[in-house]
């Protein structure tokens, strides 16, 4: 379910329903963070690189690098940490990030949230008390210009690889990540998330 | 949005509302079928957030209150100078409008100065900047960014303690002097003991940017 290529440090990221110590950083509310069956990455856990998947993620360690989930929900819990750009279907930031934020719909940010970047998204909804610094895009040309650049170049990024009506997994403007070697790659039914090391 | 603006939920509320008929005209401006590009100075709020989603543009929000109240109150000699702090901020689209709601009354009149030089020189030839100036009372609240826009024509008061802080009340005199490449387009009186003014960028009033 979780693919990782040896880019954290400390524990390994969990699901919910795996055991260990990030129990109490599952999402509570289902609905809240798109589905109560996201990946988390647990408070421990620091990854640099790039994050891609086709399920839902919730964030409540550290990320920097790029988070890419164009059809899903990406989650920044009020413990999570971000200093990344990120592409996701829809979000919930909760808590810091310091980055672009892009979604195909929504990107709701909450009273508890931080966040120093810009923001592009179909509809966005800010609660009072919420620190933001940085632009918002409302201009629903240049929104749909922005979502369709990114989809055509995922399209080619992704070297014709992805399935034909369905979306590219991987954004163009991200640098591609060096090969690996020597990591092993698993996955569990049709569902994947990937860590790949930019270093 | 989630919050529609322009509710108003008790009498208490209606009282705490000012009607701004510059603003008004300014929101009327933004209904032209074209991209605009806002400046905030205050805090992003899900008021403004909403108003203004219902334009095509895009919002800069350079978040000033905390510097602004901390080189006022001087509790940090390390603290960013508003100017600096908004100088830091990328500006990759020239400005078309500028909210800069109550805060030039809380900036020395050689920080009014900068902040307005500064916008000027990221400004598009005849942009416009919208500030609210106490004239009246003699105390302000402890701290800018209390007010939000209910609706086009219409600010609501967030201030919940009594004002104590000494108001600078500057005059029209004071703000053409600190506003080079500026003109004062227009000046309202408001019942709030407020002035509401409207500068607009002069042509070539950019142009040591």
């Amino acid at each position: 379910m979780f693919d990782k290529k040896d880019t954290s440090r400390g524990r390994p990221a969990q699901t919910p329903g795996s055991s260990g110590a990030d129990r109490d950083s599952r999402p509570a509310t289902p609905g809240r963070s798109g589905s109560t069956n996201a990946a988390i990455i647990g408070r421990s856990i620091k990854i640099d690189g790039t994050l891609s998947g086709d399920e839902d993620l919730r964030v409540e360690g550290q990320v920097s690098g790029t988070i890419r989930l164009p059809n899903h929900c990406l989650t920044i819990g009020k413990e999570g940490r971000i200093k990344a750009d990120a592409y996701a279907k829809s979000m919930l930031i909760d808590g810091e990030v310091s980055g672009d934020l892009c979604s195909s719909e929504n990107i709701r940010i909450r009273a508890t949230a931080k966040i120093r970047g810009n923001v592009l998204a179909a509809r966005v909804s800010l609660e009072e008390g919420a620190h933001f610094k940085g632009s918002i895009e409302m201009d629903p040309k240049s929104i749909d210009r922005a979502l369709g650049k990114r989809q055509t170049q995922a399209v080619a990024s992704d070297g014709g690889r992805s399935e034909p009506g369905k979306p590219a997994a991987k954004l163009a403007n991200v640098e591609p990540a060096p090969p690996k070697s020597g990591a092993a790659q698993q996955t569990a039914g049709d569902k994947s998330l990937k860590a790949e090391s930019t270093h | 949005m989630s919050r529609r603006a322009g509710a108003l939920s008790t009498d208490k509320d209606v009282k705490r509302t000012v009607n701004v008929p510059l603003f008004r005209s300014l929101m009327d401006s933004l209904a032209e079928d074209r991209r605009w590009v806002i400046l905030d100075l205050g805090k992003a709020r899900p008021r403004t957030i909403d108003l203004l989603s219902r334009f095509r543009c895009r919002v800069d929000v350079a978040d000033l209150e905390d510097v602004v109240v901390a080189s006022l109150d001087q509790r940090d000699e390390s603290a960013t100078d508003p100017v600096e702090s908004l100088q830091a901020m990328p500006q990759p689209e020239r400005i078309d409008v500028t909210l800069t709601w109550d805060y030039l009354n809380y900036l020395s009149q050689p920080q009014i100065t900068g902040l307005m030089t500064l916008i000027a020189k990221r400004s598009r030839p005849g942009a416009f900047a919208h500030a609210l100036i106490g004239y009246s009372r003699s105390v302000m609240a402890r701290r800018p960014g209390l007010l939000a826009p209910l609706d086009e024509g219409r600010l609501i008061d967030l201030s919940t303690g009594t004002p104590d802080r000494p108001a600078t009340r500057y005059s029209t005199e004071d703000l053409d002097r600190c506003s080079p490449g500026f003109t004062i387009e227009r000046i309202r009186l408001l019942t709030s003991g407020m002035q509401e003014y409207l500068f607009r960028l002069r042509p070539g009033g950019n142009s040591s940017g």
